[in-house]
């Protein structure tokens, strides 16, 4: 080593810390050589800590869910022709150079806290491996680190499409909105238009030949003809109400007022939110593999057609693999929805569609004009605020009425589980948000004429569609009777690659679904 | 309590340090205040092509204008040759040999000639390195795609796409092509002229200020156009008389206005985000196109664009662009005026052999393209201008889509239409495919 740098050296060091020159040359070497020694150690107990931290076993020895271990092996990240081998920490932190030391310690801190705070076990790890939360916790950076070219030689149409689809859209879209299952394999995460869905044979039941019958204002059970489906329909007598909250009611957003007196006359509503049973009724008689063309720019091409033409294949699982059944139908359009209205009504000869808003709210609220149909302050039902989420909260009384986000663990449910509302109706609040007919104006009660409105149907046009009732993702504000939300057409569709975009499936939405209205012939 | 020595040591070091980075900001700052506002990604002009190892071109469509740039091809350097050739008419390629053995004394192996609509898919297999590329434009998205799968550069003329798909694919492909190390250089040959370049220079300079509007004009006679001749299949026909048809040209505001759209979007640095236009045919005698179009295209920033283009006989015709700045205007090509209308720049034309004014600026374009793409090869400078084109292609299809609705067109309706126009299969004989000229809008009822 250079002489020269070793004197200087020494010199700092003995300024620094105050060792006088005497001791002569050997004191001095061994201080010199002593310190290398320790840079050297702590460099590589640095290292070395980094690195043992950085292992798949070091990970999954908190992370206790056997589950994402074993998933990951069964992904293309571990099982690939090409034999490499993709490990937790190169998705799960930025790639070195871009905050992975601060992200480390940052999530490291995390991990330590969830793990003296919480029991692993009671976490909802499924939920957490949805899209939504899943781009929490996987840095792009690290995809782009080792996926380096969107355009190799080699690649599919689609695939280009898809590419170029994304690289106009960077800011909006994550790697993972497609690419969902490359870490941690699923069977229900499906990137691809999936034409086998909803085609499975039903359970062995007798196939209905005729509609149901109404008679008078009373329930009735609809038969879908040529299937074996079936399914309740409530009387709803007529009347007048207030639609809308108080400025006084807690958790309340300004959509919902002024207060409106509404008159609605009587109709029929679905008792339960529409089944995949039914919807998949509507798909298999319907469906089409056609395109959904934008078909308006190729003026050469107009004037076809049909009668009903169905959706076509969704993309990926809109059941997320929950089940269908009597499982409440989800993702599918407000489009889609009208025309599954238009197709009820012809196969069964009556007026099915969907309800206006203040059809819905009439029915939700079954006389009453609380919060929700059932008793509480909305205010004491959510885990909001600090005290709440370290005490927990009473929810008793929502729970056994409402599947929401305290309750639900992140899914949709089946009907039977909650009790029924005063007209008779389950799951009007909460499970999946329903579909209204109705354009969403955020003003829309302020624009009626002062008095009595009858039968209102909303603003004449719009941009979005009013839904109701909220779903298992929301906390208790949003699943309250007079709580208003609205489609999102473009977020809803982020993923979708297909060109045009679908419009019988939301790629991007799995909360939303609808129930029906039957009109009465008074 | 005696202040620990190194106190103000570190503090120094923490200064310094400062100052240092304070300085290199400031140094960038200074040597930015030098450039031109935007990065002018100009290669220089040469007037040959470096010399290197042979590069044996392709020519697929061998009309015109591939037997054109085939010759342009072999007049842009040193070793370069011609070695094989595929069209789908047999009387083209022998046309096409002839002129090549006549003229330039090269004779083409019989096992590099090719004919039929897969005759690209043979010549692609075949050792050549660059493949020239002048089918009808409906063709160019698929060949081009499996030029750059066959890892081979590519000069290609435009138009490129006839449809959105079409568009969309060559966009792919070009982002290929660029991780691949491929060079691309398309027909867009006012790029390749050195007086518009300058000019070009000149305004990203801020010489006439910021763009506020621009015109773009193709008003010429009509182009040509075949009859039907007994023993062609309709398929036969169609190709023979490709620039009339939408499908095979993309309708003349495609096939031959792109040029001058693509100098202003090449100006503006930008591609329009919408487009209302009108059109109609007048005097077309043949096919399926318009004959005239005008186009309003609206950029992100409000400058319109008009364009305007008409294939009509004994008519104003004008085939220019002309941009304006919020300090004097251009017509792209040679000078800049001031607002009051004296000159401000001027492009120096060279001198000829004979000491006359060259106007060709030195350079014939169509040359000079294939300089380019040969110097890119040779000196590993990539160029790769598909994806450009592909966009200026777009923004024309934007256009057309518009005139031909009577509604208004957007970019991202381009980027995500499905619209593909074509025979649902390409084979000689009946096409099957009704001639039907649109008409916007609806009658009054």
């Amino acid at each position: 080593m250079n002489p020269l740098i070793i004197k200087l050296f020494l010199a700092s060091t003995y300024q620094m810390t105050g060792i006088p020159r005497k001791k002569g040359k050997r004191y001095n070497k061994l201080i010199f050589l002593s310190g290398i020694l320790l840079g050297i150690i702590l460099i590589f107990a640095g290292n070395t800590a980094v690195v043992k931290t950085s292992t798949n076993e070091f990970c999954a020895a908190c992370h206790v869910h056997p589950q994402a271990t074993q998933t990951w092996k069964r992904s293309t990240h571990v099982d690939n022709q090409r034999g490499v081998l993709v490990n937790c920490v190169d998705c799960h932190l930025p790639p070195k150079g871009h905050g992975y030391l601060k992200e480390k310690a940052i999530t490291g801190i995390r991990d330590v806290w969830g793990k003296i705070t919480k029991d692993v076990e009671s976490l909802n790890w499924e939920e957490k491996s949805h899209l939504e939360y899943a781009k929490d916790h996987v840095y792009e950076l690290s995809c782009i680190g080792c996926h380096q070219n969107n355009f190799p030689l080699g690649l599919s149409v689609e695939g280009k499409e898809a590419h170029l689809y994304y690289e106009q859209h960077a800011s909006e879209l994550h790697c993972i909105n497609c690419h969902i299952a490359v870490g941690h394999y699923s069977q229900d995460q499906i990137h691809a238009k999936n034409v086998d869905f909803g085609m499975s044979v039903t359970v062995d039941k007798q196939v209905y030949t005729e509609p149901g019958i109404i008679d008078g204002l009373n329930d009735f059970t609809e038969f879908i003809p040529d299937t074996k489906v079936s399914f309740e329909m409530v009387a709803i007598p007529g009347g007048t109400y207030l639609m809308g909250s108080p400025e006084t009611e807690p958790l309340r957003s300004a959509d919902e007022g002024p207060r409106l007196e509404v008159k609605v006359s009587s109709f029929f509503m679905g008792r339960m939110e529409v089944s995949w049973e039914e919807y998949l009724a509507f798909f298999k008689q319907t469906g089409v593999q056609g395109k959904t063309s934008d078909a308006y720019l190729n003026v050469k091409q107009a004037g076809e057609v049909d009668a009903i033409s169905g959706p076509t294949p969704p993309w990926g699982a809109p059941d997320q693999g929950w089940g269908k059944g009597t499982m409440p139908a989800m993702s599918m359009t407000h489009h889609a929805v009208e025309v599954y209205c238009q197709w009820l009504s012809k196969v069964t000869d009556k007026k099915y569609r969907l309800p206006t808003e203040a059809e819905w709210e009439y029915a939700a609220r079954g006389g009453t004009e609380t919060p929700y149909y059932f008793e509480g302050d909305p205010a004491k039902y959510t885990k909001r605020g600090l005290i709440r989420k370290i005490f927990g909260v009473d929810t008793t009384n929502i729970s056994s009425n409402v599947n929401y986000r305290l309750n639900s663990m992140g899914k949709s449910t089946l009907p039977g589980h909650t009790q029924r509302n005063p007209f008779g109706l389950v799951h009007m609040l909460g499970n999946v948000a329903e579909f209204c007919a109705d354009w969403y104006a955020a003003d829309a009660y302020e624009m009626y004429p002062a008095g009595r409105v009858d039968n209102p149907t909303g603003p004449a046009k719009g941009a979005e569609y009013v839904v109701r009732g909220g779903s298992y993702k929301d906390e208790a504000d949003r699943v309250r009777s007079a709580a208003r939300n609205y489609t999102k057409t473009d977020s809803w569709l982020k993923t979708d690659p297909q060109i045009p975009k679908s419009i019988w499936w939301y790629s991007d939405c799995f909360y939303v679904g609808f129930r029906v209205v039957c009109e009465f012939d008074e | 309590m005696e202040k620990p020595k190194n106190t103000s040591r570190r503090k120094f070091i923490e200064n310094s340090a400062l100052l240092g980075a304070l300085g290199a900001v400031g140094m960038s700052q200074f040597l930015q205040s030098c450039k031109p506002r935007v990065k002018l990604d100009l290669k220089p002009f040469l007037d040959e092509a470096p010399d290197g190892e042979l590069l044996k071109a392709g020519v697929v469509g061998c009309g015109g204008r591939g037997t054109g740039a085939a010759f342009n091809y072999l007049d842009a350097g040193p070793n370069l040759s011609i070695h094989a050739v595929a069209d789908v008419f047999q009387d083209r390629v022998d046309t096409f040999r002839g002129k090549l053995k006549d003229e330039r004394g090269v004779e083409l192996d019989d096992a590099n000639v090719f004919v039929g609509f897969d005759a690209y898919k043979r010549l692609l297999e075949t050792d050549v390195d660059v493949v020239i590329m002048a089918t009808p434009p409906y063709f160019r998205p698929e060949q081009f795609a499996a030029s750059v799968e066959a890892r081979k550069h590519v000069f290609m003329e435009k138009p490129v796409a006839v449809d959105p798909v079409g568009a969309r694919a060559i966009m792919a492909a070009s982002k290929q092509a660029e991780s691949a190390g491929l060079c691309v250089v398309t027909g867009t040959q006012r790029r390749h002229g050195r007086n518009y370049t300058d000019i070009y220079k000149q305004v990203k300079m801020g010489t006439m200020g910021d763009i506020v509007s621009a015109n773009a004009y193709w008003n010429m006679a009509h182009l040509w156009f075949r009859e039907q001749q007994s023993g062609w299949t309709e398929m036969e026909y169609m190709i023979r008389d490709w620039v009339n048809w939408t499908w095979l040209s993309g309708d003349h505001i495609v096939e031959q206005h792109i040029h001058n759209i693509d100098v202003i979007n090449w100006f503006t640095g930008k591609f329009p985000v919408k487009a209302v236009g009108m059109g109609s045919r007048q005097r077309r005698l043949t096919g399926d196109c318009f004959d005239n179009f005008s186009v309003d295209f609206v950029y992100d920033d409000e400058v319109h664009m008009h364009s305007m283009c008409r294939q009509i006989d004994d008519c104003a015709n004008n085939v220019s662009e002309h941009i304006r700045g919020t300090e004097g205007y251009t017509n792209c090509k040679d000078t800049i005026w001031n607002p009051d209308q004296t000159v401000k720049y001027e492009y120096e034309y060279p001198l000829d052999a004979e000491g006359e004014i060259d106007k060709t600026g030195g350079n014939n374009h169509l040359v000079q393209e294939h300089i380019d793409l040969v110097t890119a090869i040779r000196t590993g400078e990539q160029v790769v201008q598909a994806e450009t084109t592909a966009k200026s292609n777009l923004t024309a299809i934007m256009g057309r889509q518009s005139a031909y609705t009577g509604k208004e067109v957007t970019w991202d309706e381009m980027m995500s239409s499905d619209l593909k126009i074509g025979p649902e299969e390409i084979v000689m004989g009946p096409v099957g495919m009704e001639a039907i000229i649109p008409i916007p809008g609806s009658s009054p009822e």
